[in-house]
């Protein structure tokens, strides 16, 4: 960011400056308008398909990193706030006749208090046992959703029918949304809420409480010693965690048509810590682009198959399509041991930032 | 670690009363606390901290009147840090009293303290590393304006407190290293941005645990000179463990002597200097380290 202020015309610092300043929203839009047309060019996915699946589970993992890369904190219980969201809105509307607009937002609250509750309970006692105990509570609700509690949850099941909200209309996979006589893909709702939540998230960031946040993570020894209730902030920046994961968690139900107990499981839990390491946990779009990547690797990698045997003649590919993760898994020790706190976003970074720096150099010459 | 709080309670009352009462040591030549630590504007009442058979401190008595400038000295070991330790509740104290400006704090919480106007620097430099020189001191401005927590979540951090944080940076002069990263700083800036954090709290009381270590000769005349401007200029009480004797002795009001956790003897520099226990305990040790 310090290498945008080259002694140029003043009006051009002025207009740097304010992208620098709102670069995030910036790029949060740029994202949402441009993700949907660049992943369904050919050379790519050749389909939207799965935009608004990497919208969510992008949501997901900005709401997760405000806890981890942000507050230090690592939780492998995640999947707790969105199942509560997921939860939340099926059991809404299929057990209580609830609008999805009434279902979502009390899931949310929901969900807001148990990570209350369990942060007022697990935070102080370490890093190490704060992520142990989030992987405790996510196994001790994975067992109680899976027992089914009064018929609410539908166990091993989960619950499907009854559980689309009147306003979505499903044909062939593709979900569209009609509204007033209107219609629209599923995709555009789905932006809507992301920009707004993600717009959210990056003011928590900025605030005076995202800043102590930060300086909470770089040192709480320090933190508390200046006067920082640090578990205070810890408790709430877990609550707010897990309120923007339940909210992922309100779209992701929508875009699945139901909720599985899977939703609840120890994978789910684990995808969005990789997906945020991959990305880079020390910037606001680094998870984000994590999220993409894991998305845009596995629909890939499973597509590649199909395009690559007309090439390659008799070969069968076909056990690869399995075999996806391994890939991905591969690419993930490469960018971690290649950078670790940066991940893929910071490499991406570093590379336009040597591009700038090279241009600045030519144009001075 | 409450829990054992009972028992070790009546064994302090029991040091207490022993070693510290303070009709029983107003020795000859040796001026103990003549204040009671109620009536100081930091004091303590047999402070002890033990880690199992150790006892790190042991019925500290401390009675700092204010605007003194007071030393603390003694031997490695002494248990001079362990003291800040447990007068800032970074550690739990076993047993015993504090008091800032007449009222008991000693159940308050650590984050508590610098809002009551209590705060203390680190020997070794604890920054928050990754941020600019600036926003070290204004998290701290902003958490002295906003309080132990606020859930502020419209404003824009980087905006608030920002004056007062130029104020510090100004009297610390740090200022023209306002943009620099905190870890990239020197040693010896990043010693005085832990004074400005410190001062950003707006105390009255200051523990400063040697602010010059590690500092060259130039560099320890000019903190030692910081400090003295600091507190002349902020009207200050000042609590300073330091092992440069010049400094000791030339700059503080009254020095308090630290041996094996207890308190030896406090007193002028003048009295510190003529007493043959100190000499014993602590200023012969030091000439064995050929560092007087």
């Amino acid at each position: 960011m310090s290498d945008a202020t080259e002694p140029t015309a003043d009006g051009r610092d002025r207009l740097l400056a304010s992208i620098s300043r709102y670069q995030v929203p910036i790029g949060i839009l740029l994202l949402v308008g441009l993700l949907r047309p660049v992943i369904a060019h050919d050379a790519l996915l050749g389909s939207s398909y799965i935009a608004s699946s990497m919208l969510i589970w992008m949501l997901f993992a900005a709401a997760f990193n405000l806890l981890y890369g942000y507050s230090g904190l690592l939780s492998f219980g995640h999947a707790i706030f969105l199942g509560t969201g997921i939860y939340g809105v099926a059991i809404g509307l299929r057990h209580f006749d609830l609008p999805y607009l009434v279902a979502a937002p009390i899931g949310v609250i929901v969900a807001g208090l148990i990570a209350y509750g369990i942060a007022r309970l697990i935070v102080g006692y370490g890093e190490i046992y704060f992520a142990m105990l989030t992987l405790a509570f996510a196994e001790a609700i994975h067992f109680v959703v899976n027992a089914d509690p009064f018929g609410l949850t539908g166990g091993a099941d989960g619950l499907r029918s009854g559980t689309t909200p009147g306003w979505i209309e499903s044909f062939r996979g593709q979900s569209v949304v009609q509204l007033g006589g209107g219609e629209f893909d599923l995709y555009y709702f789905v932006a809507i809420v992301f920009v707004l939540a993600t717009l959210a998230l990056w003011q928590i960031v900025r605030s005076p409480f995202g800043r102590t946040l930060v300086a909470i993570r770089d040192n709480e020894e320090l933190a508390r010693a200046m006067g920082i209730s640090t578990a205070r902030y810890q408790v709430w920046a877990f609550t707010l965690s897990g309120i923007f994961s339940a909210i992922a968690g309100t779209l992701l139900v929508i875009r699945n048509s139901g909720a599985s107990l899977e939703n609840f499981g120890m994978m789910t839990g684990a995808e969005v810590i990789l997906m945020s390491i991959f990305g880079g946990m020390s910037y606001f779009f680094g998870p984000i682009a994590g999220a993409f990547s894991w998305f845009f690797a596995r629909e890939y990698l499973t597509n590649l198959e199909m395009v690559a045997v007309p090439l390659l003649g008799t070969v069968d590919v076909g056990p690869i399509l399995g075999y996806w993760r391994f890939f991905f898994g591969f690419l993930f020790v490469v960018v971690i041991v290649l950078s670790p706190r940066e991940g893929l976003w910071g490499f991406v970074r570093s590379i336009a930032d040597r591009v700038r720096r090279r241009l600045t150099e030519v144009i001075r010459e | 670690m409450t829990d054992t709080s009972s028992d070790d309670a009546t064994e302090a009352e029991r040091v207490t009363d022993d070693a510290t009462d303070p009709a029983s040591v107003t020795g000859p030549g040796t001026d103990h606390e003549s204040l009671d630590p109620t009536e100081a504007a930091l004091g303590a009442r047999g402070l002890t901290k033990r880690f199992g058979e150790l006892t790190a401190v042991g019925g500290v008595d401390l009675a700092v009147p204010e605007g003194e400038l007071r030393a603390i000295i003694g031997p490695n070991g002494a248990g001079k840090t362990t003291f800040f330790n447990v007068l800032t509740n970074a550690l739990e104290p076993t047993a015993g009293a504090v008091y800032l400006h007449g009222e008991e704090i000693t159940g308050t919480p650590q984050y508590a303290r610098p809002h009551d106007g209590l705060v203390r620097s680190f020997q070794s430099n604890q920054l928050f590393t990754e941020q600019t020189v600036h926003e070290n001191v204004r998290i701290v401005a902003q958490t002295a304006e906003q309080g132990a927590f606020s859930l502020d979540l419209l404003g824009r951090g980087r905006d608030l407190a920002t004056e007062r944080a130029h104020e510090v940076l100004e009297l610390t002069e740090l200022d023209d290293l306002a943009e620099e990263t905190a870890k990239n700083l020197s040693h010896g800036d990043q010693r005085r941005l832990g004074i400005a954090m410190a001062l950003a709290t707006d105390p009255s009381v200051l523990l400063l645990d040697e602010p010059t270590s590690g500092l060259g000769a130039v560099e320890t005349e000019t903190t030692a000179d910081l400090i003295e401007d600091i507190q002349s200029e902020l009207g200050l009480t000042l609590l300073l463990i330091e092992h440069d004797m010049n400094i000791v002795l030339s700059r503080s009001d009254r020095i308090t002597v630290l041996h094996r956790g207890e308190v030896l003897t406090t007193g002028t520099p003048e009295e510190i200097r003529n007493d043959d226990a100190v000499q014993e305990a602590y200023l012969g040790e030091r000439d064995e380290e050929g560092s007087l």
